[in-house]
């Protein structure tokens, strides 16, 4: 197969390091498109954004330039705008900001700056998630070399996060940042009218904005050449399960999971064959082994079923018991669901039930036709995509991997028995909600 | 505590709404009682000019809050979908076997807390295990006494 | 109906939204409503249900969070919450009844709801008034599928004396923790863990204390949060109701009395848009069992030799006209501030037609000096600005008043607060002399007050003097002219101005007599004022109308059991001057107070009605205008404004020496005192604690610190009370609840013990 090109641009210059140095970054061309952009204007940056057509890489996938767009100017906002990072990545399967961070800090400070400017925000609040301590360390110190050197004439305020899911969905981000419980917000209205503080607020993900100094360095044009058509540009696909080299890897739209799994990851580990792949991270719909040659982007994956999201693609191998996955990741979503809508507060919870009572064997047929119909219950119902995530993915596990919950059912037991690579597998709601530890359990 | 006080009110002048700083006034408050203790959501509430029934509120929300007593390290080991598909579960029961204790418990000299965690973000080189908010990875069961000695040296 | 609630946007918005119609198509069906209007509101305009459980226009934004309201707007792919939608024109709506995707996700709304959801129905207070039954009844599964164990956990909680907290039946609709933080803002109430195991949750073990935290149990929509005084009593069904009004506090909220058997059982909100909106502060709601206090005095006594001797009403009623006849012309009438008009007015014209006396001691003085500023108490919402002169406590003396405020706080309003704890510090005392100075033309505050369109004066304190000084400034601000603007007087009694109307109406002449042959004191809250006490020591005879005798019975010759407001027909003129009608509950252990004093009427030579409607007919010709009872309806109106008129200032009071220490005494009446409830144990804990505040200079001076016990002396008066230290008070004035200032002078030292 010929070598796709796969342009440096989020991770450029840092492919051996990193470049967490001020004078590291600059070396390597840093901050010049913050020069750039501070003479080009905030309608010519907001043009080429538009042009490059990047969509949103945390996981919605919506086109940056649109949602700028939503904005009011400066001039008409009643309020004071704000630009909000999200930094909360916690995707089952997602660690990609995490390396954007870590190896090139500076590149997301100048494009909070570039970004900035270009909606006229008067300040950013970089929303962390808390347990990344050393890279909220690492951003810190990066920070701070900025403000010193002049940099940052939109102040960043870096808040940690303390440990919620759901605050990565932006309008619970939002609530959290408040002070209040991590909540989403009925939208509308959005977040561009009423946001932060009440004020038009831009949020996006640290990968959207750390790829803005490229979009102004190249161009929007040419960065729309990159990728396919509707999905532009480069990602930092996040490789990880059952594969040789798990990894963040910078690869242009249009790339297909092959290549990402055989040539950058090295293939499925230990020489087994490949079982399923999830494209997006958990909240994605899985995909059978055959998909294989799929390109990833995201109209392709949506065709298929399922969706790009935030393009972290988690490899199974064929000792994976693909009811006890479903049960895991059930047991995530019911754990990380906020309560605040009755499908997802009580819908994961029955699922997690439901689910589990067919992996341990103790499930007859209709229990499965009721976990289909719970599935379809939820869908479409809640307030954010948590509940919506965990009943289109469980679907997807029946649908796609139906022989192996018939088996539990018929057979009463787990056809893999001890071999699972899952086997004997266990989850926080196992010691949460049988009173043990962590958040106060019921009296 | 009047310096904690200070701190906090320094922190929440940082933002437009004094209310957003009722995450890094917990955190700080954790810091030095070890937990939050119902006195400790009594000295947020009382800097920020909010009620103890509001921090508590929040402070249940967060998995990074403590509430209940926790050792002086706390132990969160992966077992979500990719750390899982590597031999997440035997990490953790190397662990359990290790300390002595099951997973949501503390060990009884009050050491270790052992905990069973959602996705920590280190997903292509699993099994991820924090320690003090310090992630280890990839963490194989065989790694795991050495990181109990470790962490029993002090 | 009461108007559409309107979705958003400050109150200039709102208003001019409501003159913009659009166009919705519901089911098929168009209304026209006005711009803004939520689909809820709008459905109901034309008679369509869309079911809701979190949803309550009085709690602020709503949050769409359980999802029952779902509804399929066409040209949007996903369903909607209706509770967050404006109508918008043109739109086309489908709720259950035209949807099927709707309807199937209501019935799986209920399904989910009670998928944990204890079977408690039977032993469930709420059953038979809970919207949970009526939802599932209509929109729910018929059965279960729930084969799992369902969550248990401990119930009920006390989370107060007065509140039972089951966190099984509780379905996360945030109501209640919305109205403790979004309405009455003490944040006391809130959600706790995340998920499915989120539940509510006060701090620790501490209960739910606040003035208004009985709103909850009206808001939950299901059996989780229940009064225990109502807890097991019937079934809603086998209530007998009666539309009233409170007569505790000069708001006069609107109240449905729920009785059985004779005896109240609940009394519950009844919403007055412009008066409570739906809100009641714990006292009104709560206070009720005080009327079947085993005090409670249910038959005339007489002072006998050593003590009070029981009386049959012929035998007293004799003595009561053996008293008239002995003291005519010496006659001196006490009244309470708690009476009807018409009660007022009957003993009014006893003492000034039958004994010939017009000595009368009001609660307080009155005028209809603030007539031209009349303003419904719901004005405040939309008001820019607010001056509050407050000797006294809003919250103390007028609870709902505060509740207001905080509304109109949260949609902007800028609220100035006058007095020793205020945003403006001035001593107790000088709100007349602040009124004078801000009347003043160069005077800062004042000139922002004229500069804005919508300001409201409000007077909480004493030195009224009816509220003159506070028209004095009003007029000097033109707030008569400005829609929207106004004065409010917060008197200290609920129908202070009422009962002075009907003394008025009761006679012309002046005879003011030396001696007092007969004192005769109507209310509890006369027996209790010490004014009251020291003339009925000077009176040759006394008689006491109250419903306890641990006032009255220490100097009255003969004391009479009188009805409560609960049990009371009649009409009271609340702080706005709005004159409302109570409905009594059905029976009452004591006699009506109508139906014996017309018998004594009788033989004293004075005609009296018999019964309340007819007496109010005479009371409303001769001073009312001619107002009729039916006129007043359910809900009653607000009387027009009177035209302005220039009056004499009066010359503010100056504030009497101190005498007996350094620092002034503030006593004030907290809300939580008093007759009502005293007799309810289950109130107990919200009783004023034994406190004295003191300001942080006054106490660093002393070396006192936040909590400590110290002695408060006067003049050979002690009292050990504990440390408050209140940031916002005056620098030398302390502050002590009344009942726990016993006999202290106006001027105090405080130390340490």
């Amino acid at each position: 197969m010929a070598e796709r090109k796969r342009p440096s641009l989020v991770l450029a210059g840092a492919e051996q390091g990193n470049l967490r140095a001020l004078e590291d970054y600059r070396r390597a061309g840093g901050y010049a498109s913050l020069e750039k952009a501070q003479k080009m204007g905030p309608t010519a940056v907001l043009e080429e954004i538009e042009k490059a057509a990047i969509r949103g890489r945390g996981g919605a996938g919506f086109p940056m330039g649109q949602k700028a767009s939503f904005l009011p100017s400066p001039e008409q906002a009643t309020a004071p705008i704000y630009l909000v990072v999200n930094a909360d990545e916690s995707e089952p399967g997602a660690f990609k900001d995490r390396e954007i961070i870590d190896r090139v800090p500076h590149r997301l400070i100048e494009g909070v700056q570039i970004a900035a400017l270009a909606i006229g925000a008067e300040r950013c609040f970089l929303y962390i998630r808390g347990e990344y301590l050393s890279e909220y360390e690492v951003l810190s110190a990066a920070l701070a070399e900025a403000e010193a050197a002049g940099l940052v004439s939109v102040p960043i305020l870096i808040h940690r996060g303390a440990g919620a899911y759901i605050c990565g969905e932006e309008t619970a981000l939002l609530e959290s940042l408040e002070g209040k419980r991590g909540q989403p917000r009925s939208k509308p209205p959005f977040p561009a009218i009423i946001g932060l503080y009440d004020s038009p607020t831009l949020i996006n993900n640290v990968e959207t904005i750390a790829t803005v100094p490229k979009i102004i360095e190249l161009g929007g044009e040419a960065y729309a050449e990159i990728g396919v058509e509707d999905s532009t540009g480069t990602r930092l696909f996040s490789l990880s399960g059952d594969v040789v080299r798990g990894g963040n890897y910078e690869l242009p739209h249009g790339a297909t999971f092959r290549e990402l799994i055989e040539a950058c990851g090295g293939g499925v580990a230990g020489g087994r064959k490949l079982k399923a792949i999830i494209p997006g991270g958990s909240s994605s719909p899985v995909l059978p082994a055959d998909q294989i040659d799929l390109s990833m982007d995201f109209d392709s994956i949506q065709k298929a079923g399922s969706f790009l999201g935030s393009a972290s693609v988690i490899v199974i191998d064929d000792r994976a018991c693909m009811v006890q996955l479903a049960l895991r990741l059930t047991q995530f979503y019911m754990n990380e669901s906020c309560g605040k809508c009755t499908p997802c507060r009580e819908g994961t919870r029955w699922l997690e039930l439901i689910l589990r009572k067919i992996e341990e064997g103790r499930a007859s047929r209709a229990e499965l036709d009721l976990l289909l119909d719970v599935c379809d219950r939820i869908l479409g119902k809640c307030l954010c995509p948590l509940g919506d995530s965990n009943a289109m993915i469980v679907a997807s596990y029946v649908k796609h991997f139906h022989g192996e919950f018939e088996a539990h059912i018929k057979h009463h037991s787990c056809p893999f028995g001890e071999t699972s690579s899952l086997a004997g597998l266990r989850s926080p709601v196992d010691e949460i909600y049988r009173g043990r530890v962590g958040q106060e359990a019921a009296l | 505590m009047a310096e904690l006080r200070a701190e906090i009110q320094a922190i929440a002048g940082r933002y437009p709404d004094r209310k957003s700083a009722v995450i890094p006034a917990l955190r700080l408050v954790q810091e030095r009682y070890g937990h939050l203790p119902p006195e400790a959501l009594r000295e947020v509430a009382s800097a920020l000019g909010t009620t103890p029934a509001y921090c508590r509120g929040i402070a249940s929300f967060y998995d990074m809050f403590h509430l209940a007593p926790v050792g002086e390290h706390v132990v969160d080991v992966c077992t979500n979908a990719s750390c899982a598909l590597v031999g997440a579960a035997q990490v953790l029961q190397a662990f359990e076997r290790e300390l002595g204790i099951t997973a949501g418990e503390t060990t009884p000299d009050g050491l270790i807390t052992l905990r069973n965690a959602e996705c920590l973000g280190g997903c292509g080189s699993g099994t991820v295990v924090s320690i003090d908010e310090r992630y280890r990875q990839p963490v194989r069961p065989e790694d795991v006494p050495a990181i109990v000695e470790e962490l029993r040296r002090g | 109906m009461s108007a559409p609630e309107l979705v958003g946007g400050s109150a200039a918005d709102r208003e001019r939204r409501a003159h913009e119609l659009i166009t919705v198509t519901i089911d098929g069906r168009r209304v026209q409503v006005p711009k803004g209007t939520g689909l809820v509101e709008a459905a109901a305009a034309v008679g369509i249900e869309i079911p809701v459980f979190c949803y309550e226009p009085r709690l602020g934004s709503a949050i769409g969070a359980c999802r029952m309201c779902l509804v399929e707007i066409e040209g949007l792919p996903k369903l909607q919450t209706g509770c967050t939608t404006p109508a918008a024109d043109g739109m086309v709506v489908h709720t259950g009844a035209s949807s099927e995707a709707v309807a199937e996700a209501q019935n799986a709304t209920i399904e989910f709801l009670l998928l944990n959801h204890p079977l408690d129905c039977p032993v469930c207070d709420k059953g038979g008034e809970c919207p949970l039954q009526d939802l599932s009844f209509r929109y729910g599964p018929g059965t279960t599928r729930m084969t799992f164990h369902k969550r248990s956990l401990e119930k009920p909680i006390p989370i107060s004396p007065t509140i039972a907290l089951d966190r099984e039946r509780c379905i996360m609709c945030f109501r209640c923790t919305r109205f403790s933080q979004e309405v009455a803002e003490d944040e006391e109430l809130s959600a706790v863990n995340r998920g499915a195991l989120s539940m509510i949750a006060t701090f620790e073990d501490e209960p739910y204390r606040g003035p208004f935290s009985g709103n909850v149990v009206e808001l939950c929509p299901v059996g989780a949060l229940t009064s225990t005084q109502y807890r097991f009593k019937a079934r809603p069904w086998e209530y007998e109701r009666a539309a009233s009004v409170c007569g505790l506090c000069p708001v006069g909220c609107n109240v449905t009395v729920q009785s059985r058997e004779g005896r109240v059982e609940r009394v519950l909100s009844r919403n007055h848009p412009e008066v409570d909106r739906g809100w009641l502060c714990d006292k009104g709601r709560f206070s009720y069992p005080h009327l079947y206090s085993e005090e409670r005095i249910l038959a005339p006594r007489r002072r006998g030799v050593r003590e009070l001797e029981q009386l049959g009403w012929e035998q007293a009623l004799d003595e009561l006209e053996g008293m008239f006849e002995r003291a005519r012309g010496e006659v001196v009438l006490a009244l309470s501030g708690t009476e009807t008009l018409e009660l007022a007015y009957a003993l009014a014209k006893i003492v000034r037609q039958g004994a010939g006396s017009d000595r009368i001691v009001l609660p307080e003085p009155v005028s209809d000096a603030l007539d031209p500023f009349r303003v419904p108490i719901s004005a405040l919402a939309a008001a820019e600005e607010i001056l509050v002169f407050e000797d006294c406590p809003v919250l103390d003396r007028a609870p709902l008043i505060e509740l207001w405020l905080k509304q109109a706080r949260r949609n902007g309003a800028r609220i100035t607060r006058i007095g020793p704890s205020g945003d403006l510090q001035r001593a107790y005392g000088e709100a007349a002399l602040a009124c004078r100075e801000l009347a003043g033309k160069d005077n800062a505050l004042g000139k922002r007050m004229r500069a804005a369109e919508r300001v409201i004066l409000l007077w909480s304190g004493g030195g009224a003097a009816g509220g003159v000084h506070l028209a004095a400034l009003a007029q000097a601000l033109g707030l008569d002219e400005k829609d929207g603007s106004g004065a409010l007087l917060l008197p200290a009694s609920p129908n202070a101005h009422g009962v002075g109307e009907a003394w008025a109406a009761a006679g012309e002449e002046n005879r003011q007599p030396k001696q007092i042959g007969l004192l005769f004191v109507s209310g509890d809250e006369a027996a209790s004022d010490p004014q009251v006490r020291r003339l009925a020591e000077h009176a040759r005879a006394t008689v006491a109308l109250t419903l306890f005798a641990s006032d009255s019975g220490e100097w009255a010759d003969l004391v009479l059991p009188a009805t409560g407001y609960l049990e009371r027909n009649g009409t009271m003129r609340n702080l706005e001057g709005r004159l409302q009608r109570l409905r009594g509950a059905t029976g009452s252990p004591v006699r009506s107070e109508l139906s014996w004093l017309v018998e004594l009427a009788g033989r004293l030579g004075v005609e009296l009605p018999g019964n309340e409607a007819a007496l109010f007919a005479e009371l409303s010709a001769k001073a009312l205008g001619g107002v009729s009872l039916a006129s007043l309806g359910d809900r009653a109106p607000l009387p027009p404004r009177s035209e302005a008129k220039t009056f004499a200032i009066v010359e503010p009071e100056a504030p009497p020496t101190l005498l007996g220490g350094p620092l002034e005494l503030i006593r004030y009446r907290a809300l939580f005192s008093g007759p009502a409830v005293e007799h309810v144990p289950e109130l107990a804990f919200q009783r004023p604690p034994t406190e004295v505040e003191i300001s942080p200079e006054d106490a660093d001076r002393r070396g006192i610190s936040d909590g400590d016990e110290v002695v408060v002396r006067s003049n050979g008066t002690r009292v050990t009370l504990r440390t408050r230290i209140n940031v916002a008070l005056l620098p030398g004035a302390v502050r002590v609840a009344a009942e726990h200032c016993s006999e202290l002078a106006r001027g105090v030292e405080v130390s340490r013990p």
